[in-house]
């Protein structure tokens, strides 16, 4: 369960990126936040992750308060959230299976294991054939396919990803989308931050509506 | 906060080794300044040990002589020595009889011994000549030494040279000072050194990192092969200056005659020297690379 309370996010003194914002996500729903570019989506999302703190107001993951967990327990809340960065995020340096398995190793995951988890989580994506190219040397599109199966091979218990098919086509989009729906009807919370009018018209079940930094419903 | 690490040594050293493979350059300027850095340590240090060394010598120069009253010769040598050997400071002692002092006086008046001859009772006393330990080599000390010695029951007179000891005394504290000084440049030098390569390592690999706490790495897991490869630049530093030293110690040698290569004191085994400078190298590598790294991490 995901809760915020009258949070507001200033990254300066003069323009805030979120203004009083309260919402409550279930544990174990698909959510999806609207809004028009620069309305605040991903200062949310970050925000949520822990990796923006805000200006103002409290957040509540699983039932604990951002404010009062060490940061060591910020690292380990991360390791069970997924995170689809909109600028992917990978290690430019590394391989496609590399930055998969990132997420597993630090994780502790045994080397057999981590295998198996990565190869079918790229077989998953169809992003298997480019397995030990750098990611540098991929496409938008495969790049961010490597970033969503590196949010998603660790069985997360919350995915929040952000603009997810943002660098997909059509066909993409939906096939990940199913594979979203598919992870949410086995106990995953997902949250998908997006303005692709299709993708909510056809997955929504609840959106969040953000306009310049403020919740509309 | 160890959670991965353990799993995954493996991956961590490799992924040092590919830092510095995608960096050769760097890393055998690193290596090569940790290297000549570790060289003139060490060779300050034998420098240091040999002049210590002759400090010895001059050591062995300053000694006193204890003059034995002539009621106690029947005391016999063996319990005379004794009693020189129970003075605080005292290293050695040397018992010469009125017998063997004659006998030296004859021979340095080689040739000339008849103005001997119309003497025939000993008029020399028997003695005892005192060597102090190094550490009471300091005008104060030795002072105290001196009073033991002319508080025992059969000396006489004691005697000694207290010109070479000021000189000797200040010698030591020179060089003492001088070793500290210039060792602690040099360490503070290396660490300086390498601490700013991994720096600029870090720097360089500031998103990656980045991306590492994002995804949930721990301190640990990501600091590991920073560490690593510090210790490996350190272990390659080591080699550079064993390799220098071994240069150097050739040239010094070949230009020495050999009758006179003791000139040169080794301060150790080549095995202990070399072991030496790859665990002065590897610890320094780590330290530099910790300090680099929690700086940049806080
Ligand atoms: N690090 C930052 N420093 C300063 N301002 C920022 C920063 N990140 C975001 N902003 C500002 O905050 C506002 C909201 O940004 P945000 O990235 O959350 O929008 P968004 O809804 O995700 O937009 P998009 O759909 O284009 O991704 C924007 O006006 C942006 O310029
Ligand atoms: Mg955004």
């Amino acid at each position: 369960m995901i809760q915020l309370f009258h949070v507001t996010k200033s990254y300066d003194k003069s323009f805030a990126a979120l203004k009083d914002v309260s919402l409550k996500i279930a544990k174990g729903e698909i959510t999806f936040i609207t809004g028009p570019s620069g309305a605040g989506k991903s200062t949310l999302l970050k925000i949520i992750f822990g990796s923006e703190s805000p200006t103002e107001g409290q957040i509540i993951i699983e039932g604990r308060n951002y404010f009062r967990i060490p940061p060591r327990e910020i690292t380990n809340l991360r390791r069970r959230i997924g995170f689809v960065f909109q600028e992917f995020k990978l290690l430019p340096n590394k391989t496609v299976y590399e930055n998969v398995a990132l997420s597993l190793k630090i994780m502790g995951v045994g080397a057999r294991e981590e295998r198996e988890r990565v190869l079918k989580m790229l077989t998953y994506l169809k992003i298997i054939h480019r397995a030990n190219f750098k990611t540098i040397s991929l496409s938008g599109g495969e790049q961010q396919r490597v970033a969503i199966a590196r949010a998603l091979v660790k069985d997360p218990a919350i995915i929040l990803a952000d603009e997810p098919t943002g660098n997909l086509d059509p066909e993409m989009s939906i096939e990940t989308m199913e594979l979203f729906k598919e992870v949410n009807s086995r106990g995953t919370t997902v949250v998908v931050a997006t303005h692709d009018k299709g993708l909510i018209d056809r997955y929504a079940r609840r959106a969040i509506h953000l306009e310049a930094g403020r919740v509309v419903c | 906060m160890l959670t991965g690490v353990r799993t995954n040594l493996s991956y961590l050293i490799f992924d040092a080794l590919r830092t510095i493979r995608e960096n050769p350059a760097s890393a055998i300027f690193t290596a090569v300044t940790l290297g000549f850095s570790l060289a003139i340590l060490a060779f300050f240090f034998i420098i240091f040990v040999n002049l210590n060394m002759a400090a010895s010598g001059l050591a062995d120069r300053v000694h006193m002589v204890v003059y034995v009253k002539d009621g106690f010769a029947s005391y016999g040598p063996d319990k005379i020595k004794k009693d020189a050997l129970g003075v605080l400071g005292v290293r050695s002692a040397e018992y010469v009889s009125k017998e063997a002092a004659l006998k030296e006086l004859k021979d340095s008046l080689k040739g000339r011994e008849s103005v001997l001859d119309a003497v025939d009772i000993n008029p020399l006393p028997a003695s005892v000549e005192i060597k102090v330990l190094d550490a009471y080599m300091e005008p104060m000390l030795f002072g105290a030494v001196v009073d033991g010695v002319r508080r025992l029951q059969w000396a006489e007179e004691v005697q000694y040279s207290g010109k070479w000891l000021k000189k000797f005394s200040a010698f030591l504290k020179f060089t003492e000072v001088l070793a500290a000084v210039i060792g602690v440049f040099l360490t503070a030098a290396v660490v300086f050194v390498v601490t700013n390569t991994i720096r600029l390592t870090i720097y360089a690999k500031k998103d990656e990192i980045e991306v590492m706490r994002l995804v949930g790495a721990g301190r640990a897991f990501i600091m590991l092969p920073f560490v690593i490869e510090g210790v490996l630049h350190g272990l390659a530093g080591g080699v550079v200056s064993i390799g220098m030293l071994s240069v150097g110690m050739y040239a010094v040698s070949a230009n020495v005659p050999a009758q006179m290569s003791f000139v040169i004191a080794m301060p150790a085994t080549v095995p202990v020297i070399s072991a030496a400078l790859l665990s002065a190298g590897l610890i320094m590598g780590g330290i530099s690379s910790v300090i680099s790294l929690i700086r940049f991490l806080k």
